[in-house]
């Protein structure tokens, strides 16, 4: 008997599980959000690649000039993922590099934290007056992951590009 | 299994564009990589002749037993009340907007010597590219900073609340 509700509960899991995961308006809302986020805040690194260099190099984990190199392909990673959640353009690659990137720099904020650095993000913007890192960084990056890894796993393709363009071809 | 294959897939063409996009932006506007390098001598040119300069412990103490130099705590309130270089003022970076005015009536050619807790802070930097930028010319940049001040045991006072 016990077994029968056990089994019940977890089938319950899985069918509000996938509900989640095929919800098109949360996921619409959920795209709208993490790409309008990653597009505005990619523009001023890509404008000022420089202060973004100087932005990594702070966190003291890797050194000139490959902080330079990152400093030039990061903001367009980062729009272009954006771009990609938002319009629903090579949707799961696109949540999968945020989802990579964003483990990637909350670990740098830690070991940063860690190691007593008193620095910028640089995550948002590079005035390095504002947004020191913090506890708070961490805990705002780990939502930010845990909202691509939904995006990752979703199955909605409702106001997709990639989709509509599919279905079209098809017809 | 396909949806990795598909994602990986997306990433890699994804990551090749990022790469293509970064340096044909960065070559084209000439930023970043690809920067007109600065040649050694541009050091002597007027435009960053009096730009901040990095000074050693020695050069400090130097400036201090002088007695003309301004020696700037960009630390933390909290820190500087610890204790700070003997006579030092302290102007976070965060705050500079705030406490800046207590620079103004400075002449710019005043001797400023900034410093932060040591290796692990670049608020000092910071600091001076502001100061320099709004107009003071004689800005040096004690790296070692608080750290190495207080291990050779220099002059230092605490602000009692």
């Amino acid at each position: 008997m016990g077994r029968v509700e056990g089994a019940e509960s977890a089938n319950r899991k899985v069918n509000s599980m996938k509900y989640l995961l095929s919800n098109d308006y949360l996921a619409l809302l959920t795209r709208t959000f993490v790409g309008l986020l990653f597009l505005v805040v990619s523009l001023e690194k890509i404008v000022e690649p420089a202060a973004f260099a100087q932005s990594i190099a702070n966190y003291k984990i890797i050194s000139p000039p490959l902080t330079t190199v990152l400093a030039t392909i990061l903001p367009w990673l980062e729009l272009l993922c954006g771009f990609g959640v938002l319009f629903g353009i090579f949707r799961r690659g696109s949540s999968l590099l945020l989802s990579g990137m964003l483990i990637v720099f909350t670990a740098g904020v830690i070991s940063a934290l860690w190691r007593g650095l008193d620095i910028a993000c640089g995550c948002f913007t590079q005035d390095p007056t504002v947004g020191k890192i913090g506890w708070m960084k961490v805990v705002q990056n780990v939502t930010l992951l845990a909202l691509t890894v939904f995006l990752y796993y979703s199955s909605s393709v409702k106001f997709s590009i990639e989709h509509h363009l599919r279905t079209r071809s098809s017809e | 299994m396909s949806r990795l294959r598909t994602a990986l897939r997306e990433a890699g063409m994804l990551l090749l564009a990022a790469t293509a996009l970064g340096f044909i932006y960065t070559a084209a506007m000439e930023k970043g990589l690809f920067a007109s390098r600065q040649p050694a001598d541009t050091l002597s040119l007027p435009s960053s002749r009096n730009a901040p300069v990095m000074i050693s412990r020695d050069q400090a103490k130097a400036y201090f037993d002088g007695g003309d130099a301004l020696f700037i705590d960009s630390r933390h309130e909290f820190d500087y009340k610890l204790g700070h270089i003997k006579g030092a003022i302290n102007l976070p970076l965060n705050e500079y907007n705030l406490k800046m005015g207590a620079l103004v009536q400075l002449p710019r050619e005043k001797l400023i010597v900034i410093y932060c807790d040591g290796a692990d802070c670049n608020s000092s930097i910071e600091l001076s590219a502001r100061l320099f930028a709004d107009g003071f010319l004689n800005v040096k940049i004690f790296f070692g900073g608080w750290d190495e001040w207080r291990a050779q045991n220099l002059p230092i006072e605490k602000s009692t609340p």
